[in-house]
């Protein structure tokens, strides 16, 4: 039921907006703002009522595919936080839009709860085209706020964000269709099963095409085109949504479609390990060089996801929560970062850093605020990010010292970027002279001053997030093992009939009076039967193990690494026994 | 027997830290600031009421230490950390100081800080400060120090850039940021390196010394030597950037624009040495990395050489006292380099007093001066400020090794211990190290020299306006001074008392015996150097005294009274090597933004007019005549359905 809610409701709540008049945009901002809380409130209802699905309902059929597509939700906990982020940011989002978008208030609110919709539906789909649906229907609502409320250049932004994005995805929804005529399902486990069908060049054709969606939204270098531009032009509410939620699908369909449909073919893995941290340096640097607030947060967002990539392909055991508190973390910290930043802009008029500064001294509140976002975000240790980066780091330690030494450079990078933001925002003095607009209302304090204590609180204790990846939970993996087990061991033991079970069937058949040859047809038919059952529940077995399972091809991957090194040994002995 | 809990001790500052970070948040917009005697009362209030706690501990501390779980921070595969407190022989006397010299220093800032906007900010901060010395110090384990580590560097930031209306602060601040996250970096991979190779307890202490012991009793010593290594060279390099040693010692000059007691506590008596106690701390795991610890040693050799030259030439008085604590910091590198963590940390002790004693002294004649820092314009200030004088002049006979003084004690046993360290290195760094206590005598004269004696260089009119500092200053002051005289008596070899080495013994003994049984130690009679100590104490005042009492010494005139913040001083070319840096990731931006970034946009926008024109192309063909768009339509459906046909029909 609460996950029907999440989804479906941000939708009526769109509609219901539109019963609000044009003109009075107190009274559409309380309502908006009263029913944004309940999303969030039931978010959080979602978090601590833990991992849960719907029940499949059928939804429409696709001409030529061999399944039909469900209606079917689930909740995982990477999808529950990302739910989290996605209703908490659109509430301090309608919180903050309120001295900013003035009359048509109402029209920003009915495209934040579309997009709240669409956003929650994508992290919650548990069928691929569901999942796809809800991918695509982001981008419409976002480009038309950007084009609607954005600043000077708000039509181009939004037409580079749709065609950019919806272009990158193009290729997954044929990738995704071709799969659909061989599976039969579009659920996550039979598409895993389908693609092993196919020979290798087409799954890694299709893996391509998968990536590319993600690559585009996440965005990686060289697909971050269109990231700057929209950030920079998109009001700030819908910038911090942007970065801090909406961006978060492209790094949960590596996790949560990718790895799981294509556990055997990541030939990829180490390239797009190094892609990540690519990104990760090629952010920070442009960070570096940033005039434009928006912008420089734009890029700051690219470094960490990138570096939040490169985490996940690092594939080591502690990825999954690692990545996850890190996603958590620069959704909420990178989000206030934007909110605040929508406030200098709306007080200074400008959203050049070099025309700011002086804020300190003139608003002493906003200044804390900011100065806390901006050390927080700088992944200090007790805050989330510290967690986060932390983590990832060791993951990426485990691939040698490489990589984590490019991560550690990233660190230093991101400490000077931020210095100079900070810098040149509230330090110093005033570079010209402005009439003031508004201040920092308290309210958006109070949620701004929330989404800080949240980042602290799952600094301190990261467990509040972690927790919710059931996977590590002993007593669950225990269950599920035995489970699976007397699943698998059950019907086995069953077919296999003994010797005497035989012998014990002929006499009774005799006894029963069936002649000798009626007897030995029936028996060779039994046995045949045996052979083909027996053969069929290994072959399924095997299958589950290799769709479930996606460590082994790690292992096997940094085994036969550690297979290389001796070889390369033997081979120098050989060469200086021949000297 | 039950102990006070553990936790207490960073709990008070922490309340401190919100109650007056509240207060200063509420009040920053009212037209007249909170009253200063409650802020400063509860500033004062709650490092004390910590330092209270640390001393009931301190007194019935067990042999073994205090050790306390408060709970799991990180739990996840492959790692797992808990946040716990330890208290020990090390961490007690680390608490005293911290504690003690935090909270004399907060009460001499509530009349060094009166009247400015920012004092409930100031005091938050300072706070903010103590709490994460007292968890660096505190922590049992690797990552809860760094936690407190990264804390006192950001506290470090907000305090040097406290008067940031000013951007050279704020340059100043960002520069020690980075420069430390530097070092940072290297000390968060040196813990990825432990845990690669012992697992996630190796973190703890504890867990450190139980691996070490492990490892030798398997004999696997030379298996784990190198990944070992490594992983000392990487904290260490987290310890040059904390301690201000070579290479990343650039940012200490520069953290002097902060306030005057920010100088002396954080970057002179604390937070500068918890890179020795760092080192002290993982004793016994440096005590087998041979390389490590000549590298350590050289480190400090040089760093002490070269910050005691650089600070004969600086005329700002903030400065030369911050090329002192360098070269301090760095006899403090070389005891620990030949595993004398015990002379190390009584160095860090009695540092401590004289230096913070020297800090206040300065920040006085500062203060009385209405922010004159140039010693070019002092001169004669021992008849206007008879107190700070003496204050100060008893910490310059401490810092430059004086018989009976705490520097004469500490400085002799560090010098002594390199000496039987080893055949040759020991002497060598022996000698450099003497040379050494030459030099601080002469610039610490120096300095003496032009502000306390000869003629008051500056302007009339200020001349009239100097003022002895007011009782709230004074107070700290001279209790300073008192244990700039006296702390050293806790460990005087040459009478016979070694209060202070048996107190840590349980602690840093290991290591120490550790390293003993593998490096030849002969026994010297510890008189020698006393001796020649004081004979290097004598001459460098003595050369001091000639040069400088009767040197001409140019005021001045027309010049800027405040310090540059952040100008490229002279720091042995090393902010040129930074700089060099700098302006290869620069260059490397640039070339991101301006070529990478254009080439992109460049195909992008390519791809684009691609399209477009292949769209005006195709619109040429919706032509307005009914029987071709007929015949188009016609023949779409045959290719289509020939397509279906021939491609063996619908999936």
């Amino acid at each position: 039921m609460l996950l029907h809610l999440l989804v479906i409701a941000p939708f009526v709540a769109a509609i219901l907006m539109v019963l609000n008049s044009r003109e009075d945009s107190s009274a559409s901002s309380r309502m908006a703002i009263l029913m944004g809380a309940a999303f969030t409130a039931m978010s959080v209802a979602l978090i601590v009522t833990g991992n849960q699905a719907t029940t499949p309902m059928e939804w429409f059929h696709i001409p030529g595919t061999r399944g039909p597509v469900y209606y079917y939700l689930y909740a995982h906990g990477l999808g529950t936080w990302m739910v989290f982020l996605s209703c908490g940011l659109s509430l301090v989002a309608l919180i903050s839009a309120r001295c900013t978008t003035g009359k048509d208030y109402r029209n920003f609110a009915i495209g934040i709860f579309a997009l709240m919709g669409a956003m929650n539906g994508t992290f919650l789909a548990a069928d691929a085209v569901l999942f796809f649906f809800f991918f695509e229907a982001m981008v419409i609502p976002a480009a038309i706020l950007i084009a609607g409320f954005g600043g000077e250049k708000r039509t181009t932004a939004a037409m580079t964000f749709a065609i950019y994005t919806l272009v990158g995805s193009a290729p997954m929804m044929v990738a995704l269709w071709y799969l659909l005529t061989i599976a039969d399902n579009f659920l996550l486990l039979s598409m895993a099963v389908a693609i092993q069908s196919l020979p290798p060049y087409q799954q890694d054709l299709v893996l391509l095409s998968f990536l590319l969606a993600f690559v585009v939204k996440t965005p990686i270098f060289p697909f971050h085109g269109w990231q700057a531009i929209t950030y920079s032009e998109a009001p700030a509410p819908l910038s911090a949504i942007l970065t801090g939620a909406m961006s978060k699908a492209g790094v949960f369909g590596f996790i949560a479609w990718v790895l799981p449909i294509f556990p055997m073919n990541l030939n990829y893995i180490s390239g797009l390990m190094w892609l990540g941290l690519l990104t990760a340096v090629y952010g920070a640097l442009m960070a570096l060089r940033a005039t434009d607030g928006k912008r420089l947060l734009a890029y700051s967002s690219m470094s960490h996801l990138g570096f939040a990539v490169a985490g996940v392909f690092s594939l080591s055991e502690a990825m999954l929560p690692a990545v996850l508190v890190l996603l958590v973390a620069h959704g909420i910290s990178a989000g206030v970062q934007y909110f605040l930043m929508g406030v200098a802009e709306r007080m200074t008029g400008t959203r050049n850093i070099t025309e700011m500064g002086g804020l300190s001294g003139k608003n002493p509140v906003f200044s804390f605020l900011f100065g806390t976002a901006g050390v927080m975000a700088l992944a200090v240790p007790g805050t989330a990010g510290f967690v986060g980066e932390f983590t990832v780091l060791l993951s990426l330690w485990d691939l040698g010292p490489l990589p984590a030494l490019v991560g550690g450079f990233c660190l230093i990078l991101s400490a000077t970027y931020v210095l100079r933001f900070i810098q040149k925002v509230i330090f110093g003095m005033p570079a010209r002279e402005y009439q003031e607009g508004t201040r920092t209302t308290a309210l958006e304090g109070v949620s701004f001053g929330t989404m800080l204590a949240l980042l602290l609180a799952f600094g301190l204790h990261p467990a509040f997030v972690t927790n919710s990846l059931h996977l590590f939970d002993e007593v669950a993996t225990e269950e599920t093992a035995t489970e699976l087990v007397e699943e698998v061991a059950e019907p086995a033991e069953e077919h296999l009939m003994t010797a005497e079970e035989l012998r014990e069937l002929d006499s009774t058949l005799a006894a029963s009076g069936f002649s000798e040859e009626e007897r030995k047809a029936l028996l060779t038919q039994i046995q045949s039967i045996e052979k083909v059952d027996s053969v069929e529940v290994q072959d399924s077995t095997e299958v589950q193990d290799s769709a479930v399972v996606q460590e082994p091809a790690v292992e096997t991957d940094s085994a036969a690494a550690q297979v290389e090194t001796p070889a390369v040994e033997t081979e120098k002995t050989e060469a200086s026994e021949n000297e | 027997m039950t102990y006070l809990p553990l936790w207490f001790i960073p709990l008070f500052p922490l309340i401190g830290t919100i109650l007056l970070g509240t207060i200063a948040v509420v009040s920053s917009g009212a037209k007249k600031g909170p009253s200063e005697g409650l802020v400063g009362t509860l500033a004062v209030l709650f490092p004390a009421l910590s330092f209270a706690v640390v001393a009931i501990l301190a007194c019935t501390m067990p042999e073994a230490g205090i050790r306390e779980t408060l709970c799991n921070w990180i739990d996840i595969p492959l790692f797992r950390a808990d946040i716990g407190f330890l208290f020990d022989g090390l961490s007690r006397i680390m608490l005293l100081f911290v504690t003690g010299i935090g909270s004399l220093i907060a009460m001499y800032s509530i009349g060094y800080m009166h009247g400015d906007r920012g004092f409930a900010r100031f005091f938050a901060y300072i706070n903010l400060f103590l709490f994460s010395m007292i968890v660096l110090v505190l922590a049992d384990s690797l990552l809860l120090t760094f936690l407190g580590w990264e804390g006192v560097g950001l506290c470090s930031y907000l305090l040097i850039g406290f008067w940031n209306q000013d951007i050279k602060n704020c340059k100043a601040a960002n520069k020690a940021f980075i420069v430390n996250r530097v070092g940072d970096v290297g000390f968060l991979l040196g813990m990825l390196t432990l845990v690669t190779i012992g697992g996630s307890s190796i973190l703890n202490y504890d867990g450190l010394a139980a691996f070490i012991k492990m490892i030798f009793g398997a004999d696997m010593v030379s298996e784990v030597v190198i990944p070992l290594s490594l992983a000392g060279i990487l904290i260490f390099i987290g310890c040059t950037g904390k301690s201000a040693q070579i290479p990343l010692l650039t940012w200490l000059p520069d953290a002097m624009a902060g306030p005057t007691p920010v100088s002396a506590l954080i970057h002179a008596a604390t937070m500068v040495t918890s890179g020795v106690y760092l080192l002290a701390r993982l004793g016994l795991m440096f005590s087998m990395l041979d390389y490590v610890l000549l590298a350590i040693t050289f480190v400090g050799m040089f760093t002490a050489l070269w910050a005691a030259i650089a600070g004969l030439l600086q005329n700002d008085i903030k400065k030369v006292l911050a090329y002192s604590t360098i070269s301090q910091l760095g006899y403090m590198f070389m005891a620990a380099g030949v595993c004398a963590f015990d002379a190390s940390i009584f160095h860090v002790f009695t540092h401590a007093f004289f230096k913070a004693a020297l800090f206040l002294g300065a920040g006085a004649v500062i203060h009385s001066l209405a922010g004159e820092q140039d010693m070019r314009r002092m001169g004669g200030m021992i008849n206007k400020t008879p107190v700070t004088a003496c204050v100060m002049i008893f910490a310059f006979l401490a810092i430059v090794g004086f018989p009976g003084f705490a520097g004469f004690w500490s400085k002799d046993l560090i010098l002594e211990r390199i000496f039987v360290s080893g055949p040759i290195v020991g002497p060598l760094v022996y000698v450099v190290g003497l040379a050494t206590a030459v030099i601080t005598a002469v610039y610490m004269g120096r300095l003496i020299i032009m502000t306390f004696f000869g003629k008051y260089r500056g302007s009339k009119e200020s001349e009239e306006h100097i003022h002895e500092a007011p009782a709230v200053m004074l107070i700290p002051m001279v209790i300073l001074a008192f244990g700039a005289i006296f702390s050293g008596y806790l460990w005087a070899d040459s009478i016979g008392i070694t209060f202070f080495r048996d107190s840590m013994a349980s602690v840093v003994g290991p290591a120490q015996a550790l390293y003993a049984s593998t490096n030849a130690v002969s026994h010297v009679n510890p008189v020698i150097f006393a001796a020649l100590g004081t004979v290097a104490a004598l001459a460098g005042m003595f050369i001091a005294w000639k040069v400088f009492i009767r040197a001409r010494i140019i005021g001045v005139k027309g010049a800027s009274t405040v310090p540059e913040g952040s100008a490229a001083s002279w720091t042995f070319l090393w902010d040129y090597i930074h700089c060099a840096f700098i302006a290869g990731v620069n260059i490397l931006a640039w070339f991101c933004d301006v070529v990478v970034e254009k080439v992109l946009q460049a195909i992008q926008w390519t791809l684009a007019a691609i399209v477009e024109i292949l769209g005006d192309g195709a619109s040429v063909l919706q032509v307005r005549k009914v029987r071709l768009q007929l015949a188009f339509s016609i023949a779409g459906v045959a290719l289509l359905v020939m397509l279906v046909v021939f491609s063996g029909g619908l999936v």
